[in-house]
């Protein structure tokens, strides 16, 4: 009897067999995360797949391959077998900071990879302790002035996008400010909270706690639009340092040799499920805002950022990574 | 009074069915992971985080929690057993816990992790539920200049924690710091000794040290040994007697408020606790003293250390927001995909979800001591199994646990090599726990002194002007001056005689 399951299994497989884009996906998902479990680029593709899984009844499996600054899990994903059943979720650092950080990425945005679409985009801020003496960009632009090199920011990392951040507002106020590494986003924003450090370049939902406890006062936003989770919030522009614009948007990317019609309707399914208002509600209450570009808009995003951040690591003089 | 009504309220909350049904549940989850070695609680909240979307934030947080604390009961039982640590906090359980196995105490042994695991699990509980938000103010006193001198005396006292040499424990911490600056350096970024392997970027992986040192070293040195009996002695009582429970009594205590108040600081503290506890038993305990050889009191102090270490930990967490693990970094995440930014307004805000997760803590707490001690006769009846069996399961699963971490396949072979450096060490008599806390701190101790001295402009000055950090300094001078003393030297040899 069992035996004779079995074929009727098999066959039906075989009459299954995908001819590309129709009946994909034909087994689970598999998403490689460059993080470990809980940090940003995590939560949101577990957030992304749990609620595409909903939907489709597709299923997922969020593969975390963290280390080597996502050197791991991008070339894992890179070298994956082409059929759209491995996909990466990667943020601004693997394609736009890694390349003008390192001399030697073992791998190349669009050599390896098509972009589906951004999921979402979550701007940064500079904030500062409590008890710091200044409350907007001129005064910190002033202090900096006044003793150069020694007024501190946090970031969560060297090389991270808040690191590039920072020393992209140094660049542009011409000042030069102490920078000081922490292990991850949380420590970073800690770090200001405590006193440790006079200022911080932090994502919104590492610090959300410390602004309502009021330890942390923010001093303004590293993008060139304000963002709709506080309108008060201005910008550096708008704050007297322009031509500023960075963010950590996380998005998803498929092996290069995927089909187009694989890619269109992944695209297609995503965006569907980032138009979902109780999908966007959970970005927004982290900060973000849902993405949802098509792949050539969000190529061309990509590259705009690469450009600009080499630009920062060569005036700045980031070393090394 | 107002204590008693928001305790109320968090009972009527975790005594709901659907609540006590995930707390059991998380527990139950928790000790199975704790037993397998390196599949730990981070892998398996990473897993179930999608399945807690759709339960509310009480329950989901309750059954997360008590992942957490479950693991940290179920960990010490592998390191008893067959000498397989899987996180750090059971290294220092492995250390007397193994030989008490070995010395047919398995029961005791595990008997007595549990009770002490639960005492002092019950009373950090109160002590978060009482002390919770000053507490947290002091963990914001914690600065690099203090993180730095703190790890300076746990590196101090680590060379306590060996019972041979005192020179060959030295040499093992620095081996072990050595160890530990292999990866990415945190303040500049420049990769150290990786050799271009890009699964070393982020360091030696801890548990394929661990196990290699601890565990599977020691499976080479049984087979050479014990070819045709089994490695262990006869099966003893299962349970500790009354007169452990006596003997144990200070030790649990004194590791309790240790690791309460180490569970505190977000930087590392935790991972001091159960050192700390042992070290501080092997000094004041009332002898005969037999540390290293099979002593209770080393199995119930650092496990008493660890979860109540454990249970503090949700301080921070919950009041300033900030995860002192990964596994609390992953309960931010769970917290977040409920809609709820953790920090102190959870308290004033959501009552119900705070005091509910702490009265489910006291009720998780009890669950584990249940469903632990009736497991105690089955795990001990592993050993019974012929060892030309069990070795191989051994093997299998540290071969699981290690890959399950980062899944890499680098992992697995550095496995392999400190198998065989373990091996060497047992030969050359050099014991390999101050090199784990060397590994484990060394590189902590580095980060925090750069820092420091980064945010100082390079005055050093600042490791002695801080209050705090002085007098970890001077006490860690006090610990080097007794040992190194010619006289005191000679009392301190006289004591491990004992």
């Amino acid at each position: 009897m069992r035996s004779l399951a079995a074929l009727a299994c098999a066959a039906l497989m075989t009459v299954t067999l995908p001819a590309a884009g129709q009946d994909y996906p034909s087994k689970p998902i598999r998403v490689l995360v460059p993080f470990a479990p809980g940090g940003v680029v995590d939560v949101t593709a577990r957030l992304l797949t749990q609620k595409m899984s909903e939907r489709l009844g597709w299923s997922f499996v969020v593969e975390n391959r963290p280390g080597g600054n996502g050197f791991i899990a991008v070339t894992a994903a890179a070298k994956a077998a082409p059929d759209g059943h491995t996909l990466l979720m990667a943020h601004t650092g693997e394609f736009a900071g890694n390349p003008a950080l390192f001399p030697d990425v073992p791998y190349e945005l669009e050599r390896d990879f098509k972009p589906i679409t951004m999921v979402s985009d979550t701007p940064m801020l500079l904030v500062a302790s409590k008890d710091a003496p200044f409350n907007t960009f001129a005064e910190v632009v002033a202090a900096a002035k006044e003793k150069p090199g020694t007024v501190g920011f946090s970031s969560p990392g060297n090389g991270s996008i808040n690191h590039l951040a920072g020393e992209w507002l140094a660049l542009q106020a011409n000042v030069k400010l102490l920078h000081v590494p922490y292990k991850g986003g949380a420590p970073a924003a800690a770090a200001v909270a405590a006193g440790e450090v006079p200022l911080g370049v932090v994502a919104v939902p590492a610090v959300q706690t410390h602004l309502r406890t009021g330890r942390v006062k923010v001093i303004g936003l590293t993008t060139a639009q304000r963002t709709p989770y506080d309108k008060s919030w201005v910008t550096a522009a708008e704050g007297g340092i322009p031509g500023v614009d960075s963010s950590n948007w996380v998005g998803l990317f498929a092996p290069k040799g995927v089909p187009d019609a694989i890619v269109q309707k992944l695209y297609d399914e995503v965006k569907a499920t980032l138009d979902n208002p109780e999908v966007r509600e959970r970005f927004a209450q982290a900060g973000a805002v849902t993405g949802g570009m098509p792949p050539a808009e969000f190529l061309a995003r990509i590259k705009t950022d690469a450009e600009r951040y080499k630009e920062v690591v060569k005036k700045a003089n980031v070393k090394p990574e | 009074m107002e204590l008693l009504s928001d305790f109320g309220l968090g009972l009527a909350t975790a005594l709901s069915w659907q609540n006590l049904l995930y707390c059991f549940l998380g527990v139950f989850l928790g000790t199975l992971v704790g037993v397998l070695p390196g599949l730990g609680p981070v892998a398996t909240i990473a897993m179930l985080l999608p399945v807690t979307f759709t339960l509310g934030p009480a329950p989901a947080m309750i059954m997360l929690a008590g992942i957490y604390y479950g693991a940290q009961y179920g960990g010490s039982t592998t390191a008893i057993l067959v000498n397989l640590p899987g996180e750090s906090s059971s290294v220092v359980t492995a250390l007397d816990g193994y030989q008490m196995a070995r010395n047919g105490r398995a029961g005791p042994a595990l008997g007595m992790a549990a009770i002490g695991s639960f005492i002092a699990g019950c009373i950090a509980t109160l002590v978060l539920a009482l002390f919770a938000p000053p507490l947290a103010e002091i963990a914001l006193k914690f600065g690099p200049a203090e993180y730095f001198s703190m790890m300076t005396l746990g590196l101090v006292a680590a060379v306590v924690l060996a019972s041979g040499s005192v020179l060959k424990a030295v040499a093992m911490v620095l081996l072990g710091i050595l160890l530990g600056l292999v990866g990415t350096d945190v303040n500049s970024g420049q990769q150290r000794f990786t050799f271009g392997v890009a699964g070393l970027a982020d360091g030696i992986s801890f548990v394929a040290l661990a196990m290699g040192l601890f565990g599977l070293a020691d499976v080479i040195l049984n087979l050479e040994h014990n070819e045709k009996r089994g490695v262990f002695g006869r099966i003893g009582s299962l349970l500790p007697s009354l007169s452990d429970l006596r003997k144990c009594a200070g030790s649990i205590l004194r590791g309790t408020a240790l690791g309460s108040v180490l569970g505190i600081l977000p930087g590392g503290g935790a991972l001091l606790a159960s050192f700390a506890a042992y070290t501080l038993e092997k000094r004041v305990a009332k002898p005969p003293r037999e540390f290293g050889q099979g002593d209770i009191r080393g199995v119930a102090a650092p496990e008493s250390a660890n979860n109540a270490g454990a249970q503090t930990s949700f301080i921070p967490l919950l009041t300033l927001g900030i995860p002192s693990n990964p596994t609390m970094a992953l309960l931010i995440g769970a917290l977040m995909i409920q809609g709820i930014q953790p920090g102190p307004q959870v308290m004033t805000e959501r009552p119900e979800l705070f005091w509910g997760l702490i009265a489910s803590m006291l009720l998780g707490n009890l669950m584990l001591l249940v469903l632990n001690l009736p497991l105690i006769g089955l795990w001990v009846r592993l050993l019974t199994i012929p060892y030309k069996f069990l070795f191989n399961a051994i093997l299998i699963f540290c071969a699981i646990g290690t890959y399950s971490v980062n899944n890499s396949a680098t992992d697995i072979w550095l496995l392999l090599v400190f198998t065989a450096v373990g091996y060497v060490f047992i030969k050359l008599h050099c014991e390999p726990a101050p090199l784990v806390l060397g590994f484990i701190l060394g590189p902590m101790m580095e980060e925090n002194l750069r820092r420091a001295l980064r945010i100082s402009l390079g005055d050093p000055t600042v490791l002695v002007t801080r209050p705090l950090s002085a007098a970890f300094l001077v006490l860690s001078v006090l610990l080097l001056i007794t040992m190194i003393a010619p006289s005191i030297r000679a009392k301190r040899e006289a004591a491990l005689q004992e």
